[in-house]
């Protein structure tokens, strides 16, 4: 029956596309643009822990302590989404 | 012409001096480029939706391209649901697309590579963001900072670090666009600098540099507005589709 040997082939071909969509979904998209979202995501995560402690510090008045502690609470936010981002690139 | 490889940064006054109460708000060259470019887009589009010929002209290819590019980063990384704001992640990317693109054309002014610029486009996102998720989810949006499986002892510490990584969004966002625009156009000008000052015998190398760096310009030009676009997909699925 040559419709159901048309039927086999169409269905082959779509898992033939369907497998090499999930394939291209695996590849980072551009590994580049990772490479400048880390890099970047890194400093900020430092500035911005280290812009809340400051501000903590004004309106509490405790000078010098909560800058410290929010700029290494920055810094561990910062490599936790490194780490992060990481592990959704090997998925 | 000027040595310094700072002065294509500087903003200076078209035209008459206006004045807002005590803000400024005079037209600038940063207005100017904005308005070229957002011109321009909107030419491109216009004439590229004007005739829809089955065998596409340059221009509608031009169109239909970057039109399918997105819709497919939008599905690809938002999902379905995301398809509401096609509209307003499609007018971004070009903006900033046709922004760092003019820019590179010499004796232009790259409105990109001032920190105000984007950071205002990555503000705009982050406060509409999180007003779209306090939308959709409620108070139940908050769940975001509580990642689930996390011990009681560490829970604390944990919002906290969950909180700076959503507020670094916005700086990370648009300091990333700034540095790469501000620091490629920068590089590009103290080599040309170069090839002058080594004259004709020692120019070359520089030349050849700047020649190479071009292309290197032109691609992360491509890819920071990329990149701009994708990010804005990612926090918009944060938004979208809680996870925890």
């Amino acid at each position: 029956m040559p419709k159901n040997t048309f039927k086999t082939r169409l269905e082959i071909a779509k898992n033939k596309l369907l497998k090499k969509k999930l394939y291209q979904d695996n590849q980072p998209t551009s590994s580049l643009g990772t490479a400048f979202k880390m890099s970047t995501e890194l400093v900020a995560h430092v500035a911005v822990g280290t812009i809340i402690g400051f501000i903590l510090d004004k309106t509490f008045g405790t000078k010098p302590w909560l800058i410290l502690i929010f700029f290494f609470v920055g810094v561990v936010a910062g490599i936790i989404n490194v780490f992060k981002s990481a592990k959704n690139m090997q998925k | 012409m000027a040595t310094n490889p700072m002065h294509q940064f500087e903003v200076y006054r078209i035209g008459p001096e206006i004045k807002l109460g005590e803000i400024d708000i005079s037209f600038t060259n940063a207005s100017l480029f904005m308005v070229i470019s957002s011109i321009a887009i909107l030419l491109v589009f216009n004439l590229g939706t004007k005739k829809n010929s089955l065998i596409p002209s340059k221009i509608q290819l031009l169109a239909e391209l970057s039109y399918t590019f997105v819709s497919k980063m939008i599905s690809d990384t938002a999902g379905s649901k995301a398809k509401p704001y096609f509209s307003f992640i499609f007018s971004l990317f070009m903006f900033v697309l046709f922004c760092n693109m003019f820019g590179m054309i010499p004796y232009t002014f790259t409105v990109t590579s001032h920190i105000i610029v984007t950071f205002m486009l990555a503000a705009f996102i982050f406060i509409g963001v999180t007003i779209i998720g306090f939308m959709k989810h409620g108070i139940g949006y908050l769940k975001l900072f509580v990642p689930s499986g996390v011990p009681i002892v560490l829970l604390p510490l944990i919002v906290v670090i969950e909180i700076i990584s959503y507020l670094s969004r916005p700086i990370s966002l648009s300091v990333r666009l700034f540095a790469n625009m501000m620091a490629g156009h920068t590089m590009m000008k103290v080599f040309g600098g170069f090839v002058i000052s080594l004259g004709i015998i020692g120019g070359w190398l520089p030349l050849s540099f700047s020649v190479a760096l071009t292309g290197l310009e032109i691609l992360v030009a491509f890819l920071q507005a990329y990149v701009f676009a994708i990010l804005t997909c990612i926090y918009l699925n944060d938004a979208l589709n809680l996870h925890h």
